[in-house]
Formats: structure tokens, C-alpha cells, sequence
């Protein structure tokens, strides 16, 4: 995808202009451009959405989300990234481009991954969950699935505090996934995405535990190739769950498909470091049943979180 | 959400204001441009929610345009396509022109040039930058009835003072007071009016504590009685002033002397070329009919005007005699103030004729009767 103009003008009262110095990433989404407010300095990110129109203008549901996204960003979460302006590009008679300005985080939680070769104390891991949960947290708080959450759209400023990006406009993903052929990760799926179920907030709260597991072992816990075999490493790492967990309605994939793997996991990813309190918060984070599976408000209240630190 | 509260100096300083139009008639544009919402929204049996949200966007629009610039009509009617979509009870935008055709004289519809949905559509994006976005609006309806929950004491009075309370709070959308308080502070304020109206003591309360003197320090933090009788008076000057005063609507009423230019976006309206003189105040004429593009209400009809209480002095009587107990109050009591989630507190615009007609004046000369008053109510949630 070529960049082809560098400018994006803000023709409204606040007279922002933006200059377009590189661009940070295209998926699923779309693109992401890093940009220089030029009236201030201040490097930004630029979202660029593709609205399509309808002959009653903007679609009702980019109205929402976007009101949506304003509305998060009036609560000032120290966890969520800023949403600084909203202004538009380029317009055709059934498209129209719009930008949304967001605060420019230079690093994520993957490159402050691999910046980090030797890994983290416990108090670090810790807190870096803490902060990741309370940010999801307060997005389901306020009924928004993040549904794409993994290390790449978890921000780490200079000071190593984290801001979830890349939420919202949800609908606008979808939609954009059909048309592309981006590959779009599968590690950090629940399991109900993979099984083609209906899915609420427990599948963030699953994306978590994945990245918990990372934290400490920094190396992303379920790797599979498909969706299938997604499902498959999953299973073999936690164990296959019971027939009765299995769920009934709506699934095309049968729990006799998955017969030759074992009901106890191997748990390779779950020696070493983790504590058992933490090792028991992740398995309730990563419980299969997403009824079953812990809350992000209830993960913060778990011992792990509560405990007196004990050390390293 | 921060940032679109502003003091009064601030609003006598609108764009309108830079751009020559007095405040009295700023002021009654604004309170015209709500109206229009509103009636057009109870036409369409859009929600007083979608109602209060598009008349929200409609006041800060013009925080940073001018009345010359936009003619009110147009950017009532595209406050109302957006809030429609926001609050997720969308009309189609031909839909509210073909409302507001209905709704409006030929000449104030004029100002919608010749492709009236495409000078809605263009607005739309720029309405939207305007409001910077903040498509999400509170209004202080749900306050209103989360605090009269606490509220205890006789149930029919608190129901009674509760629909009054919701009446002050639709007719408030006239004012300029969502620009001023946070919904919270409104609520408060106009319940405290309709309690002193409909004699409604608030004595006690759940959650009341020791250091409380007042239920609203329970939810406000604060908040003065100068600041309560402030917004009080804002609404109650709706009810005083005269239908005379929105005889004249002079960037719409003047004959267009030049045509647009081909941009749609920044048509100046006549008014430019007839500017409204910023020291005087709009003719009275009162004792002459009004033309045939006044406005089809008169303020004072918004509600019954609240009967003067004797012993509380800080309102005075409005100019108007008024039933002791204006005719929404008639309105069967919704039922016990536990249940008070759902009171179906009348919306006062549309079903009541004025309470104070004339005697001897036929109706639709100087006062508005709505010709087929619908009998549709402005309900709040359930």
C-alpha cells in the first residue's frame, strides 16, 4: 500500500495539521501512520478508517463507536491510549477517510519483550499484568470487547506502564477482515473464537492469561499454525476439556475430533518461574468454559494481586 | 465531558455575536432552532432522549459558528439526522425534510436552497467536527429520576413535583443551560424549582447523613442557592417573555439579495447582507397579528406558567395569570415513587393546549393551539 500523501489537514477550529513521517503498521484494521502534529511538535499516531458512506451519510455504527471512543477518552484511564483528534482526509462520493489521532507510544509489549533478553522480576510481571487488567478492565466496564488483544497493541511508555491501543471500531475490523488477506494472529485467541462461537468479554480475559505466560517465559505460550491447530496446542498444553464442557449448540466441530489428546496437559510452558498463586490465576484465566473463566475485575482482586510481595 | 461549559461572558461572545447579531436575538434563534427540534422529533415519534441530544448539538454548533453563516433550520434538522444515528433511533434525512417542510413556512424552508437533503448531508461532517465528536450526550432526565428514587414523603406530591421537574427539564432545552451546568447541576436545580412550586418539602431522604443539610449534597458537590435560583430563573424566563418577541427572523425573513455561493458549506445567509442591528431590540407588535411565519408556539405555552408561591418570594409571578395547577399536573400520578423508574411524566410541548388562552381570542391568532394536538407522550425509559 503506497503512502501517498504526507499531509493531513484538519480544516476545523483547532487548525491542527499533520505531517506524515512514517508508517507504523497496516493489518487487519487498516494503517497506522506516525505523524508530527505540526502546530505543536508532538508526534502522533495516525489511524487511518475508511468509512464507506450510505446515501444517509455515516453509518450508524461508526457514529457509535467513535462516540464510543471519545466517551473512554473523557475518563482519562492511565491504562488506554489518548484519543487526541479526529479529522478527515480524502473523500469520494462513497468513501470517506477518516483519521483518528491517537498519542504515539513508541515501544509495545512485544519489543519491550524482546529489549528485555533476560526477562522480568516478579514484581515487574506483576505489575505489568495489573496494569494490562485494569485497562481491559475498564473497557468491559464500559461494554467493549477488545477482541485482538496480544503484545503487539499493548503499549509500554518510557516509564514501563501500559496503555492498551487498537480497541474500538471493532465492527470496522471485521468488516476490513474479510477483504484482506491479512494474517491475523492466532495465539492469543480464546477458544470460543476458534470453535466459530459467540464470544463477550472472556475472550480477552483468556489473551491475558496467554500474555501473563509470556511475561515470564518470553515466548508466546500457544504458537499453532491454523485455527485448528490452535485448538490442538491448546488442548495438548492444557489438557483436552471434559465432553460436558464441551459445548452443544451451534458448533461444527465435534469433541470426538479432538479424542486422541490427552485429558492432562503437558503444562511445559507452566515450570520454571510462576509462583503457584500466579499459575493458579492463569488457569482460571485460561479456563476453557468461558462462563467458567475469571473476570478481569475478579483476576485483579486474586491473591496474586493482593498478596504482600514476597520478593525476587 | 469537559470543555463545552461556558460562562456568561463567554456566551454573550458567541460567533453570532462577533458577526453583529444581538443576544435577545441570538438567543431566540437558539430557543426557535430547539423548538424546531423538538416538534420535529415528537412528529417523527423520535425519543425525547434523541430530541435533547440533537438540540445539545445544535447549541454548541453555534458556540463556534454564526446564525449568518448556518441558517438555523438546516443545522436544526441535521442535529436531529445525527443524533437519530447516535442514539440509535435513525430516520432518514429526506424523512426530517419532508417533516420540517411540514413544520416550516416556504420561506424559512427556502434557506434549505435547492437540494435540501445534500445541504443536510454536507452539514453533517462539519456539524460533526464542530462537536469535536462528542457525539455522547447526558441530559439530566436520567439524574432526575435517580434522585427522586431517594427522595421520600408523600408519593403523589413527589410524582407530581417529579413530572414538573420533567417538564422544566424539556422546556431547559430552550436555554442555554446545557451550555452552562453539567446535567447533574440542572437536575438538581429544576427538581428544587418544581419542589418549591408544587410545595413539595423534601425532609428526608435515603442516604441522608449528619452533615447533610440539603438532598442534593448528597449527589452535587458545591452547589450554591444562588446557582440553584439561577438556572431556576433562566427556565422561568421562558415563560415571561412575549410572543412578539420572535416576530422577526431576519436572516431567514430577508429577501435573498444575492445568490449563494457555489460552496454549501460556508453559505452566508442573507443575513449578512442585511445585518441585524446589534443595538436594537426586536420590534414589538404586540398588538398586531403576527405574520404568517411566526413561529407556531409561544413560550408560554411550553407548560402551564407555575402559579406563584405565596412565601417564596425569589420567583416572581410570570407576566401570564396561569391555572394554580398547569394541565400536565392533571396527568394521572405514574405511580408510587419506589416504581419511579418508569413515571411517565407528560412531555408538556405537544398534548396540552395553553392553559392561559386568552378569553375571546380565537385560537392561532396570538397563541398556539396545536391544530391536531397528537396524543402521543413523551415517556421516559422503562
Amino acid at each position: 500500500m503506497a503512502d501517498r500523501s504526507s499531509h493531513f489537514s484538519a480544516p476545523d477550529q483547532t487548525g491542527h495539521e499533520y505531517e506524515s513521517l512514517s508508517r507504523i503498521g497496516s493489518g487487519a484494521y487498516g494503517t497506522v501512520y506516525k505523524a508530527k502534529d505540526k502546530r505543536t511538535n508532538r508526534v502522533v499516531a495516525l489511524k487511518k478508517v475508511c468509512v464507506a458512506l450510505t446515501e444517509d451519510g455515516i453509518p450508524m455504527n461508526t457514529l457509535r463507536e467513535i462516540g464510543l471512543l471519545k466517551q473512554l477518552n473523557a475518563h482519562e484511564h492511565p491504562n488506554i491510549v489518548r484519543l487526541l483528534d479526529i479529522c478527515y482526509g480524502h473523500r469520494t462520493g462513497k468513501e470517506l477517510i477518516m483519521y483518528l489521532v491517537f498519542e504515539h507510544v513508541e515501544q509495545d509489549l512485544g519489543s519491550y519483550i524482546e529489549r528485555n533478553p533476560r526477562g522480568f522480576n516478579t514484581i515487574q510481571i506483576k505489575n505489568l499484568s495489573r496494569e494490562i487488567l485494569n485497562g481491559v478492565d475498564f473497557l468491559h466496564s464500559n461494554r467493549i470487547v477488545h477482541r485482538d488483544l496480544k503484545p503487539q497493541n499493548l503499549l509500554v511508555t518510557f516509564d514501563g506502564h501500559i496503555k492498551l491501543a487498537d480497541f474500538g471500531l471493532a465492527k470496522t475490523y471485521d468488516f476490513d477482515m474479510k477483504l484482506t488477506s491479512v494474517v491475523v494472529t492466532l495465539w492469543y485467541r480464546a477458544p470460543e473464537v476458534l470453535l466459530g462461537l459467540p464470544y463477550a468479554t472472556p475472550v480477552d480475559v483468556w489473551s491475558i492469561g496467554c500474555i501473563i505466560v509470556e511475561l515470564y517465559n518470553l515466548t508466546p505460550l500457544f504458537c499453532g499454525t491454523s485455527e485448528g491447530d490452535q485448538l490442538t496446542t491448546i488442548f495438548r498444553e492444557l489438557g483436552r476439556p471434559s465432553e460436558t464442557d464441551w459445548p452443544k449448540d451451534n458448533i461444527s466441530i465435534k469433541w470426538e475430533s479432538f479424542r486422541s489428546i490427552d485429558s492432562t496437559g503437558y503444562m511445559h510452558n507452566f515450570s520454571g518461574n510462576i509462583c503457584e498463586t500466579a499459575k493458579d490465576l492463569i488457569m482460571r484465566m485460561l479456563t476453557f468454559d468461558p462462563i467458567k473463566r475469571i473476570s478481569a475485575m475478579e483476576a485483579l482482586n486474586h491473591t496474586y494481586f493482593t498478596e504482600e510481595p514476597i520478593n525476587t | 465531558m469537559p470543555g463545552w461549559y461556558y460562562d456568561k461572558k463567554e456566551l454573550k461572545n458567541t460567533p453570532s455575536a462577533q458577526d453583529g447579531i444581538d443576544y435577545q436575538t441570538e438567543m431566540r434563534y437558539r430557543k426557535e432552532g430547539a423548538r424546531f427540534i423538538i416538534d420535529t422529533g415528537i412528529k417523527m415519534d423520535l425519543g425525547y432522549s434523541t430530541s435533547a441530544t440533537g438540540v445539545v448539538y445544535f447549541h454548541r454548533f453555534y458556540m463556534f459558528h454564526s446564525f449568518k453563516q448556518f441558517p438555523r433550520y438546516v443545522t436544526a434538522c441535521c442535529c436531529l439526522f445525527l443524533a437519530g444515528k447516535v442514539e440509535e433511533t435513525p430516520k432518514k434525512c429526506k424523512d426530517i425534510i419532508k417533516t420540517a417542510r411540514g413544520l416550516l413556512t416556504d420561506q424559512k424552508f427556502n434557506t434549505f436552497g435547492d437540494d435540501p437533503k445534500e445541504e443536510v448531508m454536507t452539514l453533517e461532517r462539519i456539524l460533526l467536527q464542530t462537536i469535536k465528536f462528542d457525539l455522547q450526550v447526558e441530559h439530566p432526565y436520567a439524574y432526575l429520576l435517580k434522585y427522586a428514587k431517594c427522595l421520600k414523603g408523600d408519593k403523589v406530591k413527589l410524582n407530581k413535583m417529579v413530572q414538573m421537574a420533567w417538564t422544566f427539564v424539556n422546556d431547559s432545552l430552550c436555554t442555554t443551560l446545557a451550555l452552562q451546568w453539567e446535567p447533574e447541576i440542572i437536575a438538581v436545580a429544576l427538581m428544587y424549582l418544581a419542589g418549591k412550586l408544587s410545595q413539595f418539602d423534601v425532609i428526608d431522604w435515603t442516604g441522608r447523613t449528619a452533615k447533610h443539610l440539603r438532598w442534593w449534597e448528597m449527589f452535587v458537590e458545591d452547589v450554591t442557592m444562588d446557582l440553584l435560583e439561577d438556572i431556576c430563573h433562566q427556565v422561568l424566563d421562558l415563560y415571561s417573555q412575549t410572543p412578539s418577541q420572535s416576530n422577526e427572523s431576519p436572516p431567514q425573513n430577508q429577501p435573498r439579495l444575492n445568490p449563494p455561493p457555489s460552496s454549501s458549506v460556508a453559505r452566508p445567509s442573507n443575513g449578512q447582507n442585511n445585518p441585524v442591528s446589534p443595538d436594537q431590540p426586536p420590534p414589538m407588535h404586540s398588538s398586531i397579528p403576527p405574520p404568517s411565519d411566526v413561529p407556531t408556539y409561544i413560550y408560554g405555552t411550553f407548560t402551564g406558567a407555575p402559579p406563584p408561591v405565596p412565601g417564596f418570594p425569589g420567583f416572581s409571578a410570570p407576566p401570564m395569570s396561569a391555572p394554580p395547577v398547569p394541565p400536565h399536573m392533571a396527568a394521572p400520578p405514574p405511580g408510587p415513587p419506589p416504581n419511579i423508574a418508569a413515571p411517565p411524566p407528560v412531555f408538556p410541548f405537544v398534548n396540552h393546549p395553553p392553559p392561559f388562552a386568552p378569553p375571546g381570542v380565537p385560537p392561532g391568532a396570538n397563541y398556539y393551539q396545536p391544530p391536531n394536538p397528537p396524543h402521543r407522550q413523551f415517556y421516559p425509559p422503562p
